[in-house]
C-alpha cells in the first residue's frame, strides 16, 4: 500500500539523475573511449586512457603545483582572515564599514579582477612595479618568470578569498559564548593566553569547516590562471583543472580528458577526506 | 580576604534610562557566606560582575578593605568567580586547568604543585588529575571551575553565579557542603547567587533578596522566613508562599473578618492597603493554642509525601494555605478549625511590614 510513495520521490530522483548521476556515468563511459576531434564516438579502448594518465608527467606536475598553491593559499587566507576577524570582532570604530570593505574582493567577478590584477602586475605599465621602483626595490618580472608568476597567482587567490575566510571566522567568533572569556579574565590570562587557550580551541570546528570548504574551492582554481598567465610561462602556473581544460576543450581529446577528470576526482575525494580527518584529529577534542 | 564595600553603587546598561542596579550601599563582611536571591533579571549578576570587575559601575565606588578598586581590573582585585555553566580549558588536563590561574600569575612550579594537589584533595579530584578536563561530567567540570578559584589562596572573595544549576540534585547537596567546608577552612568570603530559595537558605549565613535592582531585605535565613520585611519577600521565600489576607481599617482597628481578627493599629495612613501575613507552616489546624481562631472550609489537599499542603477558604472567600507534617486526611468541603499565634502574624501596610 505504500508503493505510491516512490512516485513522490520521482521528481527529486529525476533531477538528481539528470544533473549528477548521468554526467558522472557518461564521463566514466567516455573515459574508456578514444573520442577525440578526429574520431568522435563511443568506441571502447579499455584502460589505455588511464595508462596514459599515469605516464603523463605534465598532469602529475600540475597536480603537485595545485596542491602547493591551494594549501599555501588557504593557510595564508586562514591566518590573514582570522587576524582580520579578530580585529573587527571587538568594538572598534567604523566596524561595520570595515566588515563591508573586507567583503568587496569576494563579490567581484573572478575574470574581471584577474584582468585588473594582470594590469597591476604588468611589468612596464602596471602600478606594482611603479611602486616597487619608487621605494627603490627595483622591478619584479611578475608574470614572465615561473616563480614570480606562481606567487602572483597566489597573491590574487589570497586577495580574493581571504574575505570568505574572514566572514566564516567572524561568524564563528560572534557566536562564541561569553563565559570562557570572563573566566579567563578572572584567572588572569593575558590576550595571548586567552587566544591560545580559549578562542582557538573554541573555534576549532569552524576552522576545520572553513579550511575544508576553501580547499575544495581552491583546488578548482581556473579563471585566475586562465586570465593572468594562461598556465605560463611554460607550465609554471598550470593547475590540474587548467590542464584538463587544455586537453579537453583546446585539443578536444574528450576521452583522455574524461580519464584525467576521473583520476583528479578520485584523488581529490581521497585527499580531502584524509585532510579533514587529520584536521579533526589535530584540532577537535575527542569525547569519551 | 577582604571586606567588600559598595558605596552608592548603581549600574545602568543603557546610559541611565533604566537601572539594572539602583543606587545602594552595602558591606560584605570578611569570611562570611552570603546568598543573593531574586527572580531572573533582578540585578544579581550585575552586582556580582561589578564586584568582580567584569563590569564597571556607572555610579559609585567599590572598596576592598577600604581601598578604592573601582577602576582596577579583574586581575587586580584578586576575585574568583564561578559561572552558571562550567568553564574549563578544553585542551588541558584537570591538573593544568587547576594550575592555570597560578601559571598566569607566574608562580614557581613547586608552589603551583603544592596548591593544586591541596585543592584537588579538597574537591576529591586527586584521581582525575591527568584526565583531559573535557571528558569530565558537568558536575566535575563545575568542581574544576571552582577549584581554579580556590587555588589562589589569597583571593578576596569567591563569587558564585548560580553554580549549581547544571548539577544533579544529590550532587548539589554534596557541593554545597564542600563550599561551606572551604569557607570554614580558609575563611574566604563567598557570595552565592541563586534563584533557588532552598539553596540560599541552606548555604548562607546571610541572605540578600533583590528585586528590580533593589535590595528588598537582608538578614539571616530565619529572619527572612519568619519576619519578611515586605510582601515580595513573603511571596518569594517559602513554598507555598506566605499567606496574605486583605484587612480593613475601621477607625483605629484593623479588621479581617475571615480570620476573625480585630486589633487596634497605630500610625497607619488613611486609605493604605492593609494585609495580614503568616506562613503556611505557622497555621494551626484545629486552632488549638492559637490566639486568633476561626473556621475554614477545606478546598483541597496536596499530600507531598513528608508534608501536606491544605488549601482552605475563609468565610469571606479569602484563601489560606496550611502546611502540615506527614499525611493529612480531610475531605473537600469539610469545615475545620484554623488558628494563628499572634507572634507569627505580621501586619503589612502598602506591602511593607509594620513594627
Amino acid at each position: 500500500m505504500y508503493r505510491d510513495k516512490y512516485f513522490f520521490l520521482l521528481p527529486g530522483l529525476v533531477v538528481l539523475i539528470a544533473i549528477i548521476i548521468f554526467p558522472l556515468l557518461f564521463t566514466i563511459r567516455v573515459s574508456f573511449s578514444s573520442w577525440d576531434v578526429f574520431q568522435p564516438g563511443l568506441d571502447y579502448i579499455g584502460g589505455r586512457n588511464f595508462a596514459r594518465v599515469f605516464e603523463d608527467t605534465r598532469f602529475w606536475e600540475s597536480l603537485l603545483r595545485l596542491s602547493v598553491l591551494s594549501v599555501s593559499s588557504v593557510l595564508l587566507q586562514y591566518v590573514i582572515g582570522f587576524a582580520l576577524a579578530l580585529a573587527v570582532w571587538r568594538e572598534i570604530r567604523f566596524r561595520r564599514f570595515f566588515r563591508v570593505l573586507f567583503l568587496v574582493p569576494m563579490m567581484t567577478t573572478p575574470v574581471v579582477m584577474s584582468v585588473i590584477w594582470r594590469t597591476i602586475f604588468h611589468e612596464s605599465l602596471g602600478p606594482a612595479n611603479d611602486i616597487l621602483q619608487a621605494i627603490g626595490l627595483g622591478t619584479v618580472p611578475w608574470l614572465s618568470t615561473g616563480t614570480a608568476a606562481f606567487i602572483s597567482v597566489l597573491i590574487v587567490e589570497v586577495w580574493q578569498w581571504t574575505p570568505f575566510m574572514f566572514l566564516l571566522l567572524l561568524a564563528g567568533l560572534v557566536s562564541l559564548p561569553r563565559e570562557p572569556y570572563l573566566a579567563a579574565a578572572i584567572d588572569g590570562a593575558g590576550p595571548i593566553r586567552t587566544f591560545l587557550q580559549v578562542t582557538f580551541p573554541l573555534m576549532a570546528p569552524i576552522t576545520i569547516g572553513a579550511i575544508i570548504i576553501r580547499l575544495i574551492e581552491a583546488s578548482k582554481i581556473m579563471e585566475t590562471v586562465y586570465v593572468m598567465t594562461s598556465g605560463g610561462p611554460g607550465t609554471a602556473t598550470e593547475t590540474s583543472s587548467y590542464y584538463i581544460y587544455i586537453r579537453g576543450l583546446r585539443d578536444f581529446q574528450i576521452g583522455y580528458s574524461a580519464a584525467l577528470s576521473l583520476t583528479y576526482l578520485v584523488i581529490m575525494i581521497v585527499s580531502l577526506t584524509i585532510i579533514a580527518k587529520v584536521l579533526a584529529r589535530m584540532l577537535l577534542p575527542r569525547e569519551g | 580576604m577582604a571586606r567588600i564595600e559598595l558605596v552608592n553603587v548603581a549600574h545602568s546598561y543603557d546610559g541611565g534610562k533604566e537601572y539594572a542596579l539602583k543606587p545602594l550601599n552595602m558591606v560584605w563582611e570578611d569570611g562570611r557566606t552570603y546568598a543573593l536571591l531574586g527572580p531572573s533579571g533582578c540585578g544579581k549578576t550585575t552586582m556580582l560582575n561589578i564586584i568582580s570587575g567584569l563590569l564597571k559601575p556607572s555610579e559609585g565606588r567599590l572598596l576592598f578593605d577600604g581601598v578604592d578598586v573601582t577602576d582596577s581590573n579583574t586581575a587586580g582585585r584578586n576575585i574568583a568567580q564561578v559561572f552558571q555553566f562550567p568553564v574549563i580549558y578544553s585542551t588541558m588536563t584537570v591538573a593544568q586547568n587547576l594550575a592555570f590561574p597560578l601559571v598566569c600569575r607566574g608562580y614557581p612550579d613547586h608552589e603551583i604543585r603544592r596548591r593544586v594537589d591541596n585543592v584537588a584533595g579538597l574537591l576529591g579530584l586527586s584521581d582525575k588529575m591527568q584526565m583531559p578536563a573535557r571528558r569530565l561530567t558537568a558536575d566535575l567540570k563545575q568542581l574544576v571551575s571552582m577549584g581554579r578559584g580556590l587555588v589562589r589562596e589569597d583571593v578576596s572573595a569567591i563569587l558564585l553565579d548560580e553554580p549549581l544549576t547544571v548539577i544533579d540534585p544529590q550532587m548539589k547537596f554534596e557541593l554545597r557542603r564542600k563550599l561551606k567546608q572551604i569557607n570554614r577552612e580558609f575563611g574566604i568570603t563567598m557570595v552565592f547567587v541563586t534563584h533557588d530559595q532552598n539553596e540560599a537558605m541552606t548555604f548562607a549565613e546571610e541572605v540578600v533578596v533583590m528585586k528590580d535592582g533593589e535590595i528588598m531585605q537582608r538578614g539571616s535565613p530565619q529572619d527572612l522566613f519568619e519576619r519578611p520585611d515586605n510582601t515580595f519577600v513573603g511571596y518569594f521565600i517559602g513554598s507555598p508562599p506566605m499567606n496574605f489576607l486583605d484587612a480593613r481599617l475601621e477607625g483605629g482597628t484593623l479588621v479581617c473578618e475571615g480570620l476573625g481578627y480585630h486589633a487596634p493599629v497605630q500610625g497607619v495612613p488613611a486609605g493604605a492597603r492593609m494585609q495580614l501575613g503568616f506562613r503556611p507552616e505557622f497555621v494551626v489546624l484545629d486552632g488549638n493554642g492559637a490566639d486568633i481562631r476561626t473556621r475554614a472550609r477545606v478546598e483541597h489537599v496536596d499530600n507531598l509525601g513528608v508534608e501536606a499542603v491544605i488549601t482552605l477558604s475563609l468565610s469571606d472567600g479569602q484563601i489560606v494555605r496550611a502546611k502540615q507534617q506527614g499525611r493529612f486526611r480531610a475531605i473537600a468541603g469539610e469545615n475545620l478549625g484554623l488558628g494563628v499565634r499572634a507572634e507569627n502574624l505580621q501586619i503589612y501596610c502598602n506591602g511593607q511590614r509594620l513594627g
